[in-house]
């Protein structure tokens, strides 16, 4: 595996950030940091902050206080479309009142490398041709965005991120409403890009067997953090997200040493 | 395929063109027209009635057309609303207001001053209708169509409050004019909105990229490195402007903005440089129809432009609402 090479490079380093919107706290002292190459998930119960702290990320909403650091500099150093170069987001869904090009959207991922008067070269269009292929969409490039299923919009989302090269690459519940088959499919995806992926979770099982590290917030709190077999706990999903479970480790579908945790919930809370 | 459309448009412009200035009242033969063009003799009335009325008056529904079709087309997109016209929102009313006011109160009833009036009165607007939408921002989209909507009415009420106090020699002007005309164009007054209408597709096409990543929303285009906020309110000022001097030297004509960016975003994917040009050149084409149509239906009388507009947009509107229920109903 190269993560270990590029180890100890620190990605993204949130230090304390909280959020205060109208005198309740979105989020308290959350500090964590990403590793060059780790792909870490967010969990935790609806409400919880997940969004407000990516946005805090990506720089959508300034924290009340506390720092955020990519590269070792901080975040608010960066010009605007310097950011974007290092970091790209997929969002939960996107508006489409419009009629736009499959092409046209995944084009959109140049935007923060080109100056206002050039237009797109050959090299970009390889780009966002092999993006396409990539995510196994190819054959749709011509095709309008509002024609596709969901799990193929979030493809061509992904595909848009890959166009814009960046660093990090956050992710907010991308896979929310997606059949189970695509939910897999896009994390794949994410994790086979080689950048280091900060993605929030629905799914407890997906997020441990994505992700190399798990951080769980709880009402604006970070409640836990490490290797997932660490974090995901009977304990903790009674405590965080108040259900039963058992948790039982499986080995990884990949590598047979590598354990991972499997959730199994029980049922009959209404009697 | 979009250079096919291209091509095909600009051919379509100019063979109406040619249309525009032969047929009238007076018709004049393709070869009279010819030779106004090469060597003009003012002396001869065909040719005079070609260079001096006809000429101006298509260039300034050519631009007018363009203008509000693109002007609507920034509207719907920095507010992500297909339906966003400056009618709707409101921008013309303003533009409106602002032109009787002069011309109510100083009897001024050409020239930049009433551009400069117009330009005031829809800025009005605009800032009125960015204050209402900002104490709202959860739902702008549809809370900016109301105040629209709202202030719109308002100007409206406004005018015809000045109207009511005015002489009546000046209402019928007014009337008239708002109705919407292209009969004031003349060579000492077309350079404005040439200027404003080339700047608008200039600065169109220079933002194109960081505009069309607004069409997936506020959060996803800053994540693209666009400043949302500025570029939404120098976009918003650009509209106001074209609207405007376009309604300060035509009148209320009314839908363009709204019809002709819905028609070409049907065939042509929104984000596409080809549909930026298909849309300003299209919305030429069918302003140059449309007055020819007022000035040749009717045996020595005009009709106003504003009506033929407002008449076709109705019915665009009707037919768009069958569509969506067809549609909606086969699902």
């Amino acid at each position: 595996m190269n993560q270990s090479v590029h180890a100890t490079c620190s990605m993204l380093d949130v230090q304390q950030v909280g959020l205060q919107i109208n005198q309740s706290n979105i989020l308290k002292d959350v500090s964590f940091s990403i590793k060059a190459g780790q792909f870490v998930g967010l969990l935790g119960p609806n409400g919880a902050g997940k969004s407000s702290l990516l946005r805090c990320i990506y720089r959508f909403i300034k924290p009340t206080y506390g720092q955020i650091q990519l590269l070792n500099a901080p975040i608010e150093r960066y010009s605007r479309p310097e950011y974007a170069k290092q970091v790209a987001v997929v969002l939960q869904d996107v508006p489409e009142q419009f009629n736009l090009g499959v092409f046209d959207v995944v084009a959109m991922g140049v935007t923060p490398h080109k100056p206002l008067f050039s237009s797109i070269n050959h090299k970009d269009k390889d780009d966002i041709a092999m993006a396409l292929e990539k995510v196994g969409l190819s054959h749709k490039s011509n095709q309008m965005f509002s024609s596709l299923s969901g799990g193929e919009k979030q493809r061509v989302m992904i595909a848009r991120a890959m166009v814009q090269q960046p660093q990090l690459l956050i992710m907010d519940e991308p896979t929310s409403h997606l059949d189970v088959k695509y939910q897999i499919q896009i994390m794949e995806l994410a994790k086979s890009l080689g950048v280091s992926v900060l993605a929030s979770f629905h799914d407890l099982n997906l997020a441990a067997a994505v992700s190399d590290h798990l951080l769980v917030l709880q009402n604006g709190e970070l409640k836990a953090q490490g290797a997932p077999l660490q974090v995901l706990t009977s304990e903790l999903l009674s405590d965080v997200f108040g259900v039963c479970a058992q948790v039982t480790q499986v080995p990884n579908a990949h590598s047979e040493q590598t354990l991972v945790p499997h959730i199994r919930y029980h049922y009959g809370y209404i009697q | 395929m979009n250079k096919f459309a291209l091509s095909a448009l600009s051919l379509a412009v100019l063979t109406s063109f040619v249309s525009a200035l032969s047929l009238g009242v007076i018709a004049i033969e393709l070869s009279d027209i010819w030779q106004a063009l090469l060597s003009y003799d003012a002396t001869n009335l065909e040719q005079k009635i070609i260079i001096e009325l006809r000429l101006p008056r298509a260039i300034l529904a050519f631009l007018a057309g363009g203008g509000l079709a693109m002007a609507g087309l920034i509207l719907q997109t920095v507010t992500r609303n297909p339906l966003a016209d400056p009618y709707l929102f409101g921008v013309s009313s303003g533009a409106s207001f602002g032109v009787v006011l002069l011309f109510a109160f100083t009897g001024v009833q050409a020239g930049l001053v009433l551009s400069g009036a117009a330009f005031a009165g829809s800025l009005l607007a605009m800032s009125a209708l960015l204050l209402i939408a900002k104490a709202q921002l959860n739902n702008q989209v549809e809370s900016m169509l109301l105040a629209g909507v709202a202030l719109s009415f308002l100007f409206s009420a406004c005018t015809s409050l000045l109207l009511y106090w005015s002489d009546p020699q000046a209402i019928t002007a007014i009337v008239f004019w708002t109705l919407g005309s292209f009969s004031r164009a003349d060579w000492q007054t077309l350079w404005l909105p040439a200027i404003v209408v080339c700047l608008s597709v200039g600065c169109m096409l220079l933002f194109r990229r960081t505009l069309n990543a607004m069409l997936l929303g506020d959060e996803s285009a800053t994540t693209l490195g666009v400043n949302v906020t500025k570029l939404r309110l120098g976009m918003l000022l650009l509209s106001s402007l074209l609207t405007a001097v376009l309604v300060a030297m035509c009148g209320g004509v009314g839908f363009v903005g709204l019809m002709i960016p819905h028609i070409v975003r049907f065939f042509v994917s929104q984000a596409s440089t080809a549909g930026l040009l298909i849309t300003a050149l299209s919305g030429g084409l069918f302003m140059l129809w449309v007055d020819i149509v007022a000035r040749t239906v009717l045996e020595n009388q005009e009709l106003p432009v504003g009506v033929i507009t407002a008449a076709i947009g109705s019915v665009f509107f009707l037919t768009l609402l069958v569509l969506r229920k067809r549609t909606t109903a086969s699902i």
